[in-house]
């Protein structure tokens, strides 16, 4: 095998126009991906993070090869996902977010032997199959109930299984873990974790900080249709750009004083009574310690930014998560 | 030819979870009451075979489109259509294996016609020649999941052909010469109904039901098969315009 990337999206866009009844030409409306670059190398897991309408599901469709790209090319485990599908298709998986997906009228197992033979897959191959897929994701004693009968977190588990079903190399999940309560989505998590130890690619779009920063070894965000900062170094440059110095027991004059450091954002008075210094660069917060420690302000802990803060920062400013 | 077995297993499944599917088979027994009714009125019982296999060609015909109509809308509705999409499945194959349980299905129609004649009119009923009766009846199944494709594709090419489902289907029971053989229609309809292979499939179901000698069995048979594989081609084509399409627009999870 090359060691090219298992997904390598090089300007990407996608339009979605409507077209009035007689019209001639139709009318463009939506960017759903505005020249999207994306590189995703075997055996990573790769969180998509964005939010409502950002075009994650669109790029999860594009790669999935339900979609077919405006402009730019896509390549998918070496294959290209406009000339040839086919070979796309058969190295992925998909699980696409929400409740519908499945056959309800039929059960568990039915489900995946029709599924595993979509793939090619029959007889004892396709019957071991779905014994080790059933046994591992714990639906062996339901695998004979209709789907229709499941709850939500157990409909998610016969996905992620006929997901699996024809042991792809990349996993597409988009939003997982969408609807599921605070305990289905952990043990989800938990799976996304062994699979990732099987060496499997993952990619996986969500709009939960947490869930991206626990289960993904890279991130990239997504908002408009563009994507900011795929390149890890970038990324990793905004995490320490954005430095905090929590302190307590700063006294008035000293925190004027750290205020005034250059390269000091903000200051902001935490719940728990610590002062928290926001700083643009390591220098600045260096500066800002050696300022504490000069006025012997002892209890100081140093902590980095979740994603979240770099995502409001990211997204702050244009529209995101904004709450109204 | 897998495909069209995954096709069949499943549409299997279907049925038994839901037999609600099979109501077409209703109305045939009525049917062919109506019919024979008139029939022996008018003290016409050389015209019972028509009236005992008008009502099962219209099952088969009826039947076979609504599945086949409805397909992609119900993918869509479980949301299952764009994962079917994604996987490396060709789907021609798989949807008419489903057809084709149905139209077997279907067939139902004539055993349930059948019966009404023998057991409630009476009406002496012979195979005079099964060989041909047997095989028209292969042939017109295959050549009807072949052409019922071709719904699968228009509905989800054209919204406003669902309009016209329900009265689609009269033009062709006319042009099939179900009830009435094509030979007694207006001279202007007859080239048309060439091109039906029911009308084809209803002429030798009728012969092979009558003990006179069929005339030219083969090339008729031939006719049904060429009929149903023109038909299957275009339902093939037709679906891969359809995909492509869909792929363009986005309308794989949406309305067409
Ligand atoms: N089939 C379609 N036809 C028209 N517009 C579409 C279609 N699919 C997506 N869009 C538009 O493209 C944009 C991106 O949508 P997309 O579903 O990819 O977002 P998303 O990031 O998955 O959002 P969410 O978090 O809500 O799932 C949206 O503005 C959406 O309205
Ligand atoms: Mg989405």
């Amino acid at each position: 095998m090359t060691e090219s990337p298992c997904i390598e999206i090089e300007g990407l866009t996608r339009t979605f126009s409507h077209r009035i009844f007689l019209a001639r030409r139709p009318i463009t409306g939506t960017i759903a991906l505005d020249h999207v670059n994306l590189i995703v190398e075997y055996g990573e897991v790769h969180g998509l993070l964005g939010p409502n309408g950002a075009g994650k599901t669109t790029l999860c469709k594009i790669l999935a090869t339900i979609l077919l790209p405006t402009a730019g090319t896509v390549t998918v485990c070496g294959s290209d996902v406009v000339t040839d599908p086919r070979a796309v298709r058969r190295r992925i998986g998909i699980v696409l977010g929400g409740d519908r997906g499945l056959y309800g009228r039929l059960t568990a197992r039915q489900n995946l032997r029709h599924w595993g033979a979509l793939y090619g897959l029959h007889g004892t191959a396709l019957r071991s199959r779905i014994d080790e897929l059933t046994e591992r994701f714990g639906l062996t004693t339901r695998q004979h109930d209709r789907v229709e009968t499941f709850s939500r977190g157990m409909k998610q588990r016969v996905h992620l299984a006929r997901g699996l079903i024809a042991d792809p190399e990349l996993l597409l999940l988009d939003e997982p873990t969408d609807g599921l309560d605070p305990v289905a989505a952990t043990e989800f998590r938990a799976l996304v974790g062994q699979l990732r130890a099987e060496g499997r690619t993952i990619l996986l779009t969500t709009h939960n900080m947490a869930e991206a920063e626990q289960v993904c070894d890279r991130v990239s965000f997504i908002d408009n249709g563009t994507i900011l900062d795929a390149d890890p170094a970038t990324l990793s440059a905004l995490v320490s750009r954005y430095e905090r110095i929590d302190a307590l027991g700063v006294t008035e004059p000293t925190r004027a004083r750290v205020s005034t450091i250059a390269g000091v954002e903000r200051v902001e008075d935490l719940p728990d009574g610590y002062v928290r210094f926001h700083a643009t660069d390591r220098p600045a917060a260096t500066a800002v310690l050696r300022a504490l420690v000069d006025a012997e302000v002892t209890r100081i802990r140093n902590s980095e930014p979740s994603l979240e803060e770099i995502y409001l920062h990211l997204m702050g400013g244009q529209r995101g998560m904004r709450v109204d | 030819m897998r495909l069209l077995l995954t096709g069949a297993a499943y549409q299997l499944r279907l049925l038994r979870r839901s037999p609600g599917d099979l109501i077409a088979l209703a109305t045939t027994p009525l049917l062919t009451v109506v019919f024979l009714a008139v029939v022996e009125h008018n003290g016409r019982p050389d015209l019972a075979v028509n009236a005992v296999l008008a009502p099962a060609l219209i099952a088969l015909w009826g039947m076979s489109l609504l599945i086949a109509g409805d397909m992609i809308d119900a993918e869509r509705a479980t949301g299952t259509f764009e994962v079917l999409v994604a996987t490396p499945a060709r789907l021609w194959p798989l949807f008419t294996g489903r057809v084709l349980v149905v139209t077997v299905v279907s067939l139902l129609g004539l055993v349930e016609s059948w019966l009404v004649a023998t057991v409630v009119f009476g009406v002496p009923l012979r195979v005079a020649h099964p060989g041909l009766f047997a095989v028209t009846l292969l042939a017109t199944v295959l050549a009807m999941s072949g052409h019922a494709g071709v719904m699968t594709s228009l509905f989800v090419l054209s919204r406003s052909a669902r309009i016209f489902q329900n009265s689609l289907s009269f033009p062709f029971y006319v042009l099939g010469g179900v009830l009435v053989p094509v030979a007694l229609l207006p001279a202007f309809l007859r080239p048309v109904s060439t091109v039906v292979f029911l009308s084809w499939s209803a002429d030798l179901l009728r012969d092979s039901l009558r003990p006179a000698a069929p005339d030219s069995p083969v090339l008729r048979v031939g006719m049904v098969l060429g009929l149903g594989a023109a038909g299957a081609a275009l339902s093939w084509w037709l679906l891969s315009v359809v995909l492509r399409r869909a792929r363009r627009t986005g309308s794989i999870a949406l309305g067409g």
